[in-house]
C-alpha cells in the first residue's frame, strides 16, 4: 500500500537534529519505506543527516511517502509526531 | 602568511640532533586523505574494517553517555545519543559499504568525500542553525576516522628523502619502520621523554620535539623546517642565515659523534682500569651490524615484541628461530638476551577482527588500568602457548652461541618459577627428539616492578641473572606516566629512591654472585653513568647509537671518584637537589 500525504513543521526550530532523531527513532520498528520531499528534493526518512540537509524550518510543508504493509499505521504515528512537535510543544 | 617568514616554536626536548628538511603531515585524522585503490579480492577486508571503525566509534560514545549520564548536563546525553543514531544512518552504514564496493577505493577517502559533501551543501543552507548541525558530522566523522588510522596504508617506511614528520603522537610500530637516511625529524603534539616511540626515535639517532601545536603550522604556508632536538626548537621557513647556522651546528654535531665514534672499538674502562661492558638494546634484528660496529659486548636486551608489532602476528617457531639463529651467529660468540614478548597493558596495537592473532586481545579485554593490566610475562602465563612457543624457538637457536633468557614485568618469584619450569621440560622434549640445545641457557628476571625490586635478595637466590629496568621502574615507583605531560615532572630517573632501589638490586645481586645489567634510558645519560657506576653496575644494556657515547664517558671517570659521587648523592632528600648536585658534579 502506498500513501502520499503533506504534512506541516510545527516546531519552532524546524526538523533538526532532535526531531530528525525522533523520527528515525520513530520508524525502526516499521517495515514501510518512508520517503520525504521538501523543496523538490527526496529523502530517505530514516537517515537522520538526509533529514537535516532539507533544512526544514518551521511551518514548512513536507510531502510524506508512505509504502508498505503498515503504511497506514506508520503514517499514523509520524502524524502524530509532527502535531506534537516531538515533545518539543 | 607572507613568504618566507620564520617562525619559532619551542616545544618539548625529546631527542637529540638537528633536522633539516621538508614538512610531511603524517596520517593524523585530520590530514588530506591519500586515495589507495584497493584490490577486489580485498574489499569485503576493508569494508569489515569499516564496520569495525563503525562499532568502535559506536562503544566510545555509549561509554561517553553512560559517563555523563551521573554527571553531565542533560543536553550532553541527548547530543550523544543524536550520534548514536547518526552513526547508525544508512548514510554511514550501507551508502559508504556501496561505494567502498563501487570505487574499490581505501575508506577513509570515500569516508572523508562523503563528508566533504555534506558539509558543503549543509554551508549552502541560508539558516545558522542548521549549518551548526555540521559539527555534529564534523565530530562523528573524526570519531570513526580515529577508528580507521591505526590501520592506515601510508606506510613510515615509505617517507621521501629529508622528510620532517609532523603529526599528532608517534606509536612506537610505526617509528620501528622509520629509517633515518630518509626521516630528518619528528615533531608532534603530544609525547613524553620515556615513551617508547621517543626510545625509538633516540636509539635510531632521529631529532624529535614535542608537545608542538601541530595546528597552527598547518595554516601556515611551509616550505622547509628545522627542528633542533637538543634545545627543544623547531624553526619554521627559517631565513637563510638561520640556515646556514644549522647546517654548520649539524656538521658540528655529527662530527663530534664522530669523533666519540672512533674511538667505540676501546674497551669501556675507567682510568683505573675497571671495566664496564656495555652491551646494545635491539628491536630490529636488521640494525645487528650497527651494535658490532659501535663495539657492543653483545645484545643485552632484545626486546622481541617487536617481531610481533612490526608485523601483527605472532611469529612461529621456525620464523622466530631461524631470527635468533642469524642474531646468535652474528653475534660470533657474543652473549644475546632475548626478553620474551613484553606485549599486552599499554603495549597493544589494533587488530582487526578477523586478525588470527585478536583473540589473546579480545579475551582480556579494555582494562581499566592497562599499566598494571595484563602485560609481558602475565599475559603470556595466561596464553602458555605462545609462551612455549617462543621458548622452544630460543632454546633451538641456543645451540649456535650464548643466548638468555630475560622475563619482563617479574612480579612475583612463582613466575620465574614457572618459566624455569617450563624451560626445562621443552629441553627434556627436544633433547628426545634429538634436537640439540645449549647447555646452559640461563634465565632472568627483569626488575621493573617495585615488588621485585624490595624482594630482591629472594629473586637472586633463583634467577641467573638480574637486569633492571629503569624506564618502568620509576613510573611504578612514582605512579607517575611516562608519557602523561602533566606527570612527566614527577618521572625522575635522579629521584633518591630509584637510587636506593639500585643499590638494594646491586647489593643482593653481588651476595648472591649474580650479574646485574642496567637497561634504561638513563643508562646513555652521561650525568647518570658515573653515577651508576658507582652504586656497582659494571653491564649497561643501551640503544647501539649511544654506546660511543656511554664509553667515551666511563672512560673519563675513575671508579673510587665514582663511588664517593654515589655516596653523596645517596644522602639528597629530593630529586631536585639531586638533580643539580649531578648536574655540577658530572660536567667534565
Amino acid at each position: 500500500m502506498k500513501i502520499v500525504r503533506k504534512v506541516k513543521v510545527k516546531n519552532s526550530l524546524g526538523l533538526h537534529t532532535r526531531p530528525a532523531a525522533a523520527i528515525v527513532k520513530l520508524l525502526q520498528p516499521r517495515k514501510s519505506s518512508v520517503f520525504f520531499t521538501y523543496k523538490n528534493e527526496t529523502i530517505n526518512a530514516r537517515s537522520i543527516m538526509s533529514i537535516l540537509m532539507l533544512a526544514a524550518k518551521k511551518n514548512a510543508s513536507i510531502i510524506v511517502t508512505v509504502e508498505g504493509e503498515d503504511a497506514e499505521a506508520t503514517l499514523h504515528h509520524l502524524e502524530n509526531a509532527f502535531e506534537q512537535e516531538f515533545g518539543e510543544k | 602568511m607572507t613568504q618566507g617568514e620564520e617562525i619559532i616554536l619551542r616545544g618539548l626536548p625529546i631527542s637529540k640532533g638537528i633536522g633539516i628538511g621538508f614538512p610531511i603531515f603524517f596520517a593524523s585524522v585530520d590530514d588530506d586523505i591519500p586515495e589507495i585503490a584497493i584490490p577486489k579480492n580485498e574489499i569485503e577486508n576493508e569494508i569489515s574494517r569499516y564496520r569495525r571503525a563503525l562499532d568502535l566509534s559506536r562503544k566510545d560514545v555509549e561509554n561517553l553517555q553512560r559517563m555523563s549520564l551521573h554527571e553531565g548536563p542533560p543536553e550532553i546525553v541527548a547530543i550523544l545519543g543524536t550520534h548514536l543514531e547518526m552513526m547508525q544512518d544508512p548514510l554511514l552504514t550501507t551508502e559508504i559499504e556501496g561505494r567502498i564496493r563501487e570505487m574499490q577505493q581505501n575508506t577513509e577517502s570515500i569516508f572523508q568525500h562523503l563528508i566533504q559533501e555534506y558539509k558543503q551543501r549543509f554551508s549552502t543552507l541560508q539558516d545558522t542553525y542548521f549549518q551548526e548541525r555540521v559539527r555534529d558530522i564534523v565530530d562523528i566523522s573524526r570519531r570513526i576516522l580515529g577508528h580507521l588510522r591505526p590501520l592506515e596504508r601510508v606506510r613510515m617506511a615509505e617517507m621521501p628523502h629529508n622528510s620532517i614528520i609532523l603529526t599528532h603522537e608517534l606509536v612506537p610500530s610505526e617509528t620501528v619502520e622509520a629509517n633515518s637516511s630518509l626521516v630528518s625529524a619528528f615533531v608532534t603534539v603530544a609525547g613524553g621523554i620515556t615513551s617508547h616511540a621517543a626510545i625509538i626515535a633516540r636509539a635510531k639517532g632521529i631529532p624529535y620535539v614535542a608537545n608542538v601545536d601541530i595546528k597552527l603550522l598547518k595554516k601556515t604556508e611551509l616550505h622547509s623546517i628545522i627542528v633542533d632536538g637538543s634545545e627543544g626548537i623547531v624553526i619554521v621557513n627559517p631565513t637563510r642565515q638561520t640556515l646556514r647556522k644549522y647546517q654548520e651546528m649539524k656538521r658540528v654535531h655529527l662530527e663530534g659523534y664522530k669523533l666519540i665514534k672512533s674511538a667505540s672499538h676501546l674497551k669501556g674502562e675507567t682510568i683505573d682500569g675497571y671495566e664496564v661492558r656495555i652491551f646494545a638494546n635491539l628491536e630490529n634484528p636488521k640494525e645487528i651490524d650497527l651494535l658490532l660496529k659501535n663495539g657492543a659486548n653483545g645484545i643485552g636486551l632484545f626486546r622481541s615484541e617487536y617481531l610481533f608489532l612490526s608485523r601483527r602476528e605472532f611469529p612461529s617457531e621456525e620464523e622466530q628461530f631461524a631470527i635468533y639463529k642469524k642474531m646468535v651467529k652474528t653475534l660470533r660468540g657474543r652473549p644475546l638476551v632475548i626478553r620474551v614478548f613484553d606485549i599486552g597493558g599499554d603495549k597493544k596495537i589494533d587488530l582487526l577482527p578477523n586478525a588470527p592473532d585478536a583473540k589473546y586481545f579480545n579475551a582480556i579485554g579494555n582494562e581499566l588500568n592497562p599499566a598494571l593490566g595484563c602485560r609481558a610475562i602475565r599475559f603470556l602465563l595466561r596464553f602458555q602457548n605462545l609462551l612455549e612457543t617462543q621458548l622452544r624457538a630460543i632454546l633451538r637457536a641456543s645451540h649456535y652461541g650464548e643466548v638468555h633468557i630475560l622475563i619482563p614485568m617479574v612480579s612475583d618469584l612463582s613466575e620465574l618459577r614457572q618459566v624455569r619450569e617450563k624451560v626445562q621440560m621443552i629441553q627434556a622434549d627436544l633433547r628426545q627428539k634429538g634436537i640439540k640445545t645449549g647447555n646452559n641457557v640461563p634465565i632472568g628476571c627483569m626488575i621493573e616492578v617495585p615488588s621485585s625490586a624490595i624482594m630482591c635478595d629472594a629473586l637472586a637466590q633463583e634467577a641467573d641473572f638480574l637486569s633492571i629496568g629503569t624506564n618502568d621502574l620509576v613510573q611504578y615507583v612514582m605512579a607517575a606516566d611516562r608519557s602523561n605531560p602533566s606527570t612527566s615532572d614527577l618521572y625522575f630517573s635522579t629521584h633518591p629512591s630509584i637510587l636506593r632501589l639500585i643499590r638494594m638490586v646491586v647489593a643482593s645481586a653481588n651476595q648472591a654472585r649474580k650479574p646485574v645489567i642496567l637497561c634504561g634510558e638513563c643508562a646513555a645519560d652521561p650525568s647518570m653513568i658515573p653515577l651508576l657506576i658507582g652504586l656497582g653496575i659494571r653491564e649497561f644494556s643501551v640503544s647501539a647509537r649511544h654506546i660511543p657515547l656511554v664509553k667515551h664517558t666511563i672512560r673519563k671517570w675513575r671508579i673510587i671518584e665514582a663511588c664517593r659521587l654515589a655516596e653523596a648523592a645517596l644522602e639528597f632528600p629530593s630529586a631536585q637537589e639531586l638533580k643539580a648536585y649531578l648536574a655540577a658534579e658530572t660536567a667534565r
